[in-house]
């Protein structure tokens, strides 16, 4: 299980304090798949850097009894300047996962070829994208932090993504950040609704889209 | 989750060494020399200057062999800087890293300063090798004591690195203090000196600073009794005790000025 308690994130700019995630609670279980719905800087990537345990909360906290990848994003996660193999190398030895096991599944799911000896400074969003979920894959995590970069991958990634979520691993939990609707329905079956740093809880992921579109 | 102590140890040697082999990479590259530049960077910038400090100083000031004297406080200058220079933001450039949550910052702290102290430990031995050999430097006369010095001088450095890093992530004024001070160091650390030269009532000043007491017990492992050396390791240990705290405290409390990417 991974929960939030009351979780409030505050920033200090131009000498004022801005509250990017204001008191936000929920949990999530085994095997459920958990939307966070917002616009852009409703808080939706502070609150998963929290989640990740990238960020400390100013206030409140995470538990976390299940293993939870590090939040798969735009940025953040892998030296710019090392090539993917070298990346893949320092990630296996972190997280104490053999390097040769690592490196044929994400050849196999990412199909980067021989950009794996190219510097990841250099790869697309969408390559990115995919070595960064691949490789997330391969250390195998109970519960998945996505926050939007499945949706910068094309068509037959997003077929692979889902299959390996769904049919091979649907007992691991996913919490995706994301605004597309579309791609939240196919993934997600529950939702928190973020608006201006708060959080709402939705059972029924439809509704939370509706309220969404009609903020 | 929680883990056993033991596990925790092996999960936090395991990561050191990963970033520690991240950082020889990102630093010295896959192709050419590489790894090799651990050695030579020092040799590079120690050589060359205690050659010229040679041909420019009297070879036997106060009584005593100018070039025992130079080597064994010019090393020690490049760990200090170095340690220190590398401390700068090393938060803020590495927050890439903190997506991974078993990497913490001290064990970025550790990895960069372990390199740091490796590489120099290669340039003592190999520079001492080559002086050896030309028949510019004796063995120390009294080993156990230039390895206690020299251990001062390393705990000194990474005290240092600790205050420098955790406070530059706070405060633009430690980067910009850093490169005066740091520059201004080789003047009073006592690498220029022994505290034997110096009039008494300099000399209690003096010998209040770690690195000043870490170069007379140096000094004194080096020259033996040809000079009279004040070292002091129970003072020298407990101000370095109290700077590491106090560079833990501040490393501790930079986590939470970092934004991540």
């Amino acid at each position: 299980m991974i929960e939030a308690i009351s979780v409030t994130k505050e920033y200090r700019t131009e000498g004022r304090i801005h509250r990017a995630v204001s008191n936000v609670s929920f949990s999530l279980g085994r095997g459920e798949k958990l939307a966070l719905i917002g616009r852009n800087g409703a808080g939706k990537s502070t609150l998963i850097r929290m989640l990740g345990g990238v960020e400390l909360p100013t206030s409140g906290r995470i538990e976390r009894t299940m293993s939870v990848s590090w939040p798969l994003a735009l940025q953040g996660g892998f030296q710019g300047s090392l090539t993917g193999n070298d990346n893949m190398r320092f990630i296996a030895r972190i997280y104490n996962k053999p390097f040769d096991d690592i490196k044929a599944y994400v050849e196999d799911f990412a199909e980067l070829g021989r950009y794996l000896s190219e510097p990841v400074k250099i790869y697309s969003i969408g390559m990115r994208a995919r070595f960064a979920f691949a490789l997330s894959l391969a250390i195998d995590f109970d519960c998945y932090l996505i926050d939007e970069i499945i949706a910068a991958g094309d068509q037959r990634f997003h077929r692979r993504s889902h299959e390996e979520l769904f049919e091979k691993r649907a007992d691991r939990s996913l919490i995706l950040a994301s605004h597309m609707g579309e791609m939240i329905k196919s993934y997600c079956t529950r939702a928190v609704l973020m608006h201006h740093g708060r959080g709402s809880f939705f059972d029924d992921i439809d509704l939370a889209l509706q309220v969404y579109n009609d903020l | 989750m929680k883990r056993g102590f033991r596990e925790d140890f092996a999960t936090q040697w395991r990561v050191v060494g990963a970033l520690l082999i991240r950082e020889i990479y990102t630093r010295f590259g896959r192709e050419g020399l590489g790894f090799g530049w651990i050695l030579l960077e020092p040799l590079i910038f120690a050589i060359p200057v205690l050659l010229v400090w040679s041909v420019v100083r009297n070879p036997y000031e106060h009584g005593v062999a100018l070039m025992p004297f130079l080597w064994s406080g010019y090393l020690p200058i490049l760990l200090f800087r170095h340690v220190g220079g590398r401390m700068l933001l090393f938060v803020r450039v590495n927050a890439g890293l903190l997506y991974h949550r078993q990497v913490t910052i001290f064990d970025i702290f550790l990895a960069r300063c372990l390199l740091e102290v490796v590489s120099n430990l290669c340039a003592v031995v190999a520079s001492f090798v080559l002086f050896f050999s030309i028949g510019w430097l004796d063995l120390p006369r009294d080993l156990p004591m230039f390895y206690l010095g020299y251990f001062y001088m390393i705990w000194w450095s990474a005290a240092v690195g600790l205050i420098v890093g955790g406070l530059s992530e706070r405060t633009e004024w430690a980067e910009k203090l850093w490169s005066p001070y740091s520059y201004l160091y080789i003047f009073f650390s006592g690498f220029m000196t022994l505290a034997a030269w110096l009039p008494d009532t300099i000399r209690g000043w003096a010998l209040l600073q770690p690195s000043f007491q870490a170069y007379e017990i140096i000094r004194g492992g080096m020259l033996g009794s040809a000079v009279k050396t004040y070292g002091d390791p129970a003072y020298t240990s407990w101000v370095l005790a109290v700077l590491t705290v106090i560079g833990l405290l501040l490393m501790r409390d930079s986590r939470k000025y970092v934004v991540a990417e």
